[in-house]
């Protein structure tokens, strides 16, 4: 990464301390995550074993939504302030500018996560604080991908506008619906879909892969076959090229969209 | 530095912004483009800075490519240019000081300059307020500041009058100074060119894109055919009138 790239990482970190609408949804986060984590330690039996994966559906919500929030103007919000041009006029490939944009955005990503889940361990026994803790790999990689989804929605759009209203939408469709989606498909086909579609339909989402991946991992393959899911989800090979191509496409593509446009600033 | 712009075109579709110009501009020049709303200066100025790849044509500087058709200009190009836009604008969430800084950094430039250079554009005492509670004419000098921060071999400003306060004003002609004894280059867009007109070496003037007419300010006074005046000749501002609505004008 070069003087121009690093330039604008931690002037991305300077502005996203100063945003307020990362700072209210990083702090949804961490207070909810402490009320869970609060609540799971006072609570005997049953509210400890669910504490876990509360959290895991907690930050299948919430995670996605502050990457999106934080990634949606990176470039759209810049064109609109009228500063992309200063930027872009730098000594630097425009792919790199966005990439730069992407690793600053996702340092204030980790922080939030870091933030949300590291209250929660606070608040547990040492036992359930590792538990807790091992949450934070794959949530971070959860909003590295969404993140992306983030950057590429701000090269695809003229307004800030539409970019909050995109990703959304994207949110809503892709953490809310999606699942509602292949119910419907479900029932629809009259149960006709295999396991394994199924299985598969649901780890090619992003929020789906870290749902089913943890809660399999914290309350075992069981808790799948009862969601209707085969009890073997695709091996780590297959985890790991789904979370890389969510995380390396939408860049890739969001730099070829920024690096073809022939106005930069239009 | 000697940047020749060749037959250069930018077809935006509907819009033919610039159409086969072609112009030189020289170490120690101050090079005004002028012309109205649309004539195609800022996407000339563009296209130095690389923010729009020209469709046909060339930028050379010292006889090396620096754009051409489909590519925009080249990085080593950048590494020499500040840039001054025509509306400048900062995030607001940054303070004058944090602004320098971080384009001190991506110039590779000491953070000793930037206390240096808030003096000199007259911000030390407002340094550390956000960007957002400055004066439109702050906001011009700090853009300014950004431009000059790295003393680039070529200075490229956009409108840079528009909005600049007397303190602002001194400062750019200063600028201009500076860089025409120093052997440097300036590309400059205005529509104000009676307050320029001192300044400048060489006028070129766009009207639509076509460029109709070249020359330093004694030149163009006399291919104007204007009546002199007591003052010796037109203002440029009048010949300028007068050039936009020419139908023919040689380059």
């Amino acid at each position: 990464m070069g003087r121009v790239a690093v330039a604008v990482v931690l002037h991305e970190l300077q502005e996203r301390a100063r945003d307020r609408w990362v700072v209210v949804v990083t702090g949804l986060f961490a207070l909810l995550a402490v009320g869970i984590a609060a609540y799971g330690s006072a609570a005997e039996d049953t509210a400890a074993v669910v504490m876990a994966p509360s959290l895991v559906t907690l930050a299948a919500f919430l995670v996605p939504l502050v990457a999106l929030v934080l990634g949606h103007d990176a470039i759209v919000g810049e064109r609109e302030r009228h500063t992309l041009g200063l930027l872009m006029s730098l000594p630097v490939r425009r792919s790199e500018i966005l990439v730069a944009k992407y690793v600053g955005r996702l340092i204030a990503l980790v922080f939030a996560v870091v933030l949300g889940l590291g209250s929660a361990a606070v608040f547990l026994e040492a036992g359930q604080r590792g538990v807790v803790l091992s949450l934070l790999p794959p949530t971070l990689l959860l909003g590295a991908a969404f993140l992306s989804i983030g950057v590429l929605i701000s090269t695809s759009t003229q307004r800030v506008a539409t970019a909050a209203s995109m990703a959304i939408a994207v949110w809503f469709l892709v953490v809310f619906a999606y699942d509602l989606g292949l119910l419907a498909a479900l029932v629809a086909t009259d149960g006709a879909l295999s396991q394994d579609t199924i299985t598969w339909a649901v780890v090619l989402n992003p929020a789906g892969l870290y749902r089913t991946a943890l809660i399999a991992r914290l309350v075992g393959d069981t808790a799948l076959g009862d969601l209707g899911m085969a009890v073997q989800l695709p091996g780590i090979a297959a985890r790991t090229a789904i979370w890389a191509s969510w995380i390396a496409l939408p860049l890739a593509v969001g730099a070829l969209q920024l690096g073809r446009r022939k106005a930069v600033t239009a | 530095m000697d940047l020749c712009i060749d037959r250069l075109t930018v077809d935006f579709g509907s819009v033919l912004a610039l159409e086969n110009v072609s112009m030189d501009l020289h170490n120690g020049e101050v090079t005004v483009l002028a012309g109205p709303n649309g004539a195609g200066k800022s996407t000339l100025l563009s296209v130095l800075l690389g923010l729009i790849a020209p469709d046909r044509g060339q930028v050379r500087v010292n006889g090396r490519v620096a754009a051409s058709a489909g590519r925009p200009s080249a990085l080593w190009l950048r590494e020499q240019l500040g840039y001054l836009p025509e509306a400048v604008a900062f995030s607001d969430n940054l303070s004058g000081r944090q602004v320098l800084r971080f384009f001190a950094l991506a110039r590779g430039v000491s953070s000793s300059r930037v206390e240096d250079m808030l003096e000199r554009i007259g911000l030390s005492r407002a340094a550390n307020r956000r960007v957002s509670t400055y004066s439109r004419g702050m906001r011009q000098r700090l853009g300014l500041g950004v431009a000059i921060l790295h003393t680039p071999e070529l200075l490229v400003l956009d409108e840079p009058t528009g909005g600049l306060d007397q303190q602002g004003l001194h400062l750019l002609w200063e600028v201009l100074e500076e860089w025409k004894s120093a052997g440097r280059l300036v590309a400059m867009s205005t529509h104000e060119l009676a307050l320029i007109e001192r300044r400048a070496t060489r006028v070129h003037v766009l009207v639509d894109g076509v460029l109709r007419a070249s020359g330093t300010p004694a030149e163009l006074r006399d291919k104007s055919g204007l009546p002199l005046e007591m003052r010796v000749g037109p203002g440029l501002d009048e010949v300028y009138e007068e050039l936009i609505g020419a139908e023919e004008w040689a380059v």
